[in-house]
């Protein structure tokens, strides 16, 4: 393998990582839960600037950016700050949201959060440097490991993959938990799980909150590799090609999930890289958008339930014939509690 | 500098009541939460645009833009989005369908037009002072065709059949059809109505502004929903009374902070609202409903 594809293909598999933990904290908060939450892509970024920040060292004056609480954290400290961030950013974001308001009002304002914020911190040059984004980032443990530049790329892809594996065995611990039934029981039936004695609303910001601590982890990793982190990255499109990726993949399934982040963002969108340069600057990048928009609509139409749909769970009550004992009678569906 | 701010306002807030009630009249009815809806505001500006170009009088932009709006919304909600519900898409499918629809609309009119501003000069005329506003000629013409245009609605929805068909469908599509009303068509004239206001709003948004490109629309509608949530979703006078807040406060921001915060205000109202006062001013109740198609 040459020296540049072995460059590209541990930054696509980087990337992959990341889009995948992305992938999975909007399926435990949209697929398991059905919080309808736009602002995704925020919760990702405040990952990403705080664990820039508190990778930079403190801000010194006359230096070409400017930043708020700059600190010189050892790696993993930055990242678990970038996944609390995440977290208490969602924490506010969820009390305003998550409480009073319908369904179809959430989306609105998460939709409005997230441009809010974009707005905020484009404007605000002092928070995260303005429209310029932080750059520079010192990449971890690159001094004292000592490897080539290419041998620390395949070194990151490494850890990018040991944390996705502790997300993923995070969350699949909780969604096969109680835990998990009751989000699916918020999703499906709100007031008959209120009606159980679920506490709808702190379930909606359990999820929620521990969406948003996977965000601001995917972007923590995602912003340490790739030493630079702007507003331009994170508009409320880039939430729109993940719910892509959770609708192709399938939601309520992290394997579904992680099937998707490997399709759209990173099997469609770089792949589009290698076909011909056409037509004047920017007519690419759109054709890309119209195309996501029209494979959320196609699968929307023909797959809605996406390549790896969610399990069917079917629960028998006690006092039902087991399967394979006598001869098959018709189910009765009065006694059958399906649990989807 | 404050007086000056007011005047600014009020044009602001009368391109949003365009906008804020068409856009109501549309939510109100069909319930379905129509993202796309600033970007045929920019696809009706780009036909004024072209219009335009082709050595067209501005003010039959104006129309032209209106009837391109007005035919596009209606063919969106027949061959997408009735269908999409017809298959069984929900109130959160439905939204994601809809930023589907406007992100290819805005990315299309991108691919045709690029990425730059296009002006939207037409002769501004002699400015007229009122009450020490200053306001252009063609402003003074956008206003009044504000005025007339939600006077127009004001008398369909009040005094005509199809008005209190309307808003018979708005409160309860099943009750309405059970008692006659032919509630597919009222939805299609609820639809085209909103989609002539959407077209002339993307047309004198644009007047005003004097130069535009493919996200001007979308960069617009959220503080139109802001007016619309204000006034209280399906009320098309609260929505007027929603623009006109929401127009001079967002004026106001602009002068006297970062005009940045313009839009961080429109947004604050909006979230503000929908915390203390979800149904907005006037309307009673604001429960939840399904789509209707």
């Amino acid at each position: 393998m040459s020296l540049a594809w072995s460059f590209y293909i541990s930054t696509v598999l980087v990337y992959l990582g990341v889009d995948v933990m992305a992938c999975w904290g909007l399926n435990l908060q949209y697929g398991y839960t059905g919080i309808l939450n736009f602002s995704f892509i925020i919760y990702q970024s405040a990952g990403a600037y705080t664990a820039a920040v508190l990778t930079l060292g403190p801000n010194t004056a006359g230096s070409f950016q400017q930043y708020i609480g700059g600190a010189n954290l050892p790696f993993p400290l930055p990242v678990i700050a970038g996944g609390i961030a995440g977290g208490l950013l969602s924490a506010v974001a969820g009390v305003i949201t998550l409480r009073r308001l319908r369904s179809d009002y959430q989306a609105m304002v998460f939709l409005v959060i997230s441009l809010i914020a974009t707005a905020v911190v484009t404007s605000d040059v002092g928070l995260f440097n303005g429209p310029a984004g932080l750059s520079l980032i010192p990449q971890p443990m690159s001094t004292a490991l000592n490897f080539s530049l290419v041998g620390y790329r395949w070194f990151y892809v490494g850890l990018t993959a040991v944390i996705c594996l502790i997300v993923y065995a995070f969350l699949q611990r909780i969604t096969s938990a109680p835990l998990g039934r009751s989000f699916r029981a918020v999703r499906d039936h709100e007031q008959g799980a209120a009606a159980l004695g679920k506490n709808v609303t702190g379930l909606r910001m359990t999820s929620f909150v521990i969406g948003g601590v996977i965000a601001g982890i995917s972007g923590a990793v995602l912003v340490e590799f790739i030493s630079a982190w702007s507003p331009g990255g994170w508009l409320y499109q880039e939430t729109f090609v993940l719910f892509t990726a959770l609708i192709v993949g399938g939601t309520a399934n992290n394997a579904g999930a992680a099937l998707g982040a490997l399709l759209v963002p990173v099997a469609f969108l770089e792949g589009s890289r290698f076909l011909p340069q056409f037509g004047p600057p920017g007519l690419i990048d759109a054709l890309q958008w119209v195309a996501v928009g029209l494979m959320a609509l196609i699968f929307v139409w023909f797959w809605p339930r996406g390549v790896l749909p969610e399990r069917r769970r079917i629960i028998k009550l006690p006092g039902l014939p087991q399967a394979g004992t006598g001869r098959p009678r018709p189910v009765d569906y009065e006694k059958t509690a399906e649990i989807r | 500098m404050f007086v000056h701010a007011i005047g600014f306002g009020i044009i602001t807030a009368a391109v949003m009541a365009l906008a804020a009630v068409g856009f109501t009249v549309q939510f109100g009815v069909t319930n379905i939460l129509n993202l796309a809806y600033g970007d045929v505001m920019t696809a009706s500006a780009f036909v004024a645009y072209v219009s335009h170009s082709a050595g067209l009088n501005p003010w039959w932009g104006l129309v032209l833009g209106g009837l391109f709006g007005a035919v596009f919304s209606v063919l969106l909600n027949r061959f997408l989005y009735t269908p999409f519900i017809r298959r069984g898409a929900r109130l959160f499918t439905m939204i994601i369908v809809t930023i589907a629809v406007s992100l290819i609309l805005q990315n299309s009119l991108q691919a045709i037009w690029g990425p730059d501003f296009v002006s939207a000069n037409i002769a501004a005329g002699a400015s007229v002072h009122v009450l020490g506003m200053i306001f252009t000629g063609s402003q003074l013409i956008l206003i009044a065709i504000a005025a007339v245009a939600l006077a127009a609605l004001h008398g369909l929805l009040r005094y005509t059949r199809l008005g209190k068909a309307m808003r018979a469908t708005a409160s309860d599509p099943e009750l309405a059809r059970n008692c006659g009303v032919p509630t597919r068509r009222v939805i299609d004239a609820a639809w085209l109505l909103s989609g002539l206001l959407c077209g002339l709003a993307g047309v004198a948004l644009v007047t005003e502004l004097g130069s535009f490109d493919f996200t001007t629309g979308s960069a617009f509608l959220i503080p139109v929903i802001a007016a619309a949530v204000l006034g209280g979703v399906g009320q098309p006078y609260g929505a007027m009374l929603g623009a006109l807040v929401i127009g001079i406060a967002t004026e106001l921001a602009g002068t006297y902070f970062n005009p940045v915060y313009k839009d961080v205000v429109a947004f604050g109202v909006l979230i503000v609202v929908l915390l203390l006062r979800p149904q907005g001013i006037f309307a009673e109740v604001a429960s939840q409903k399904e789509v209707a198609a």
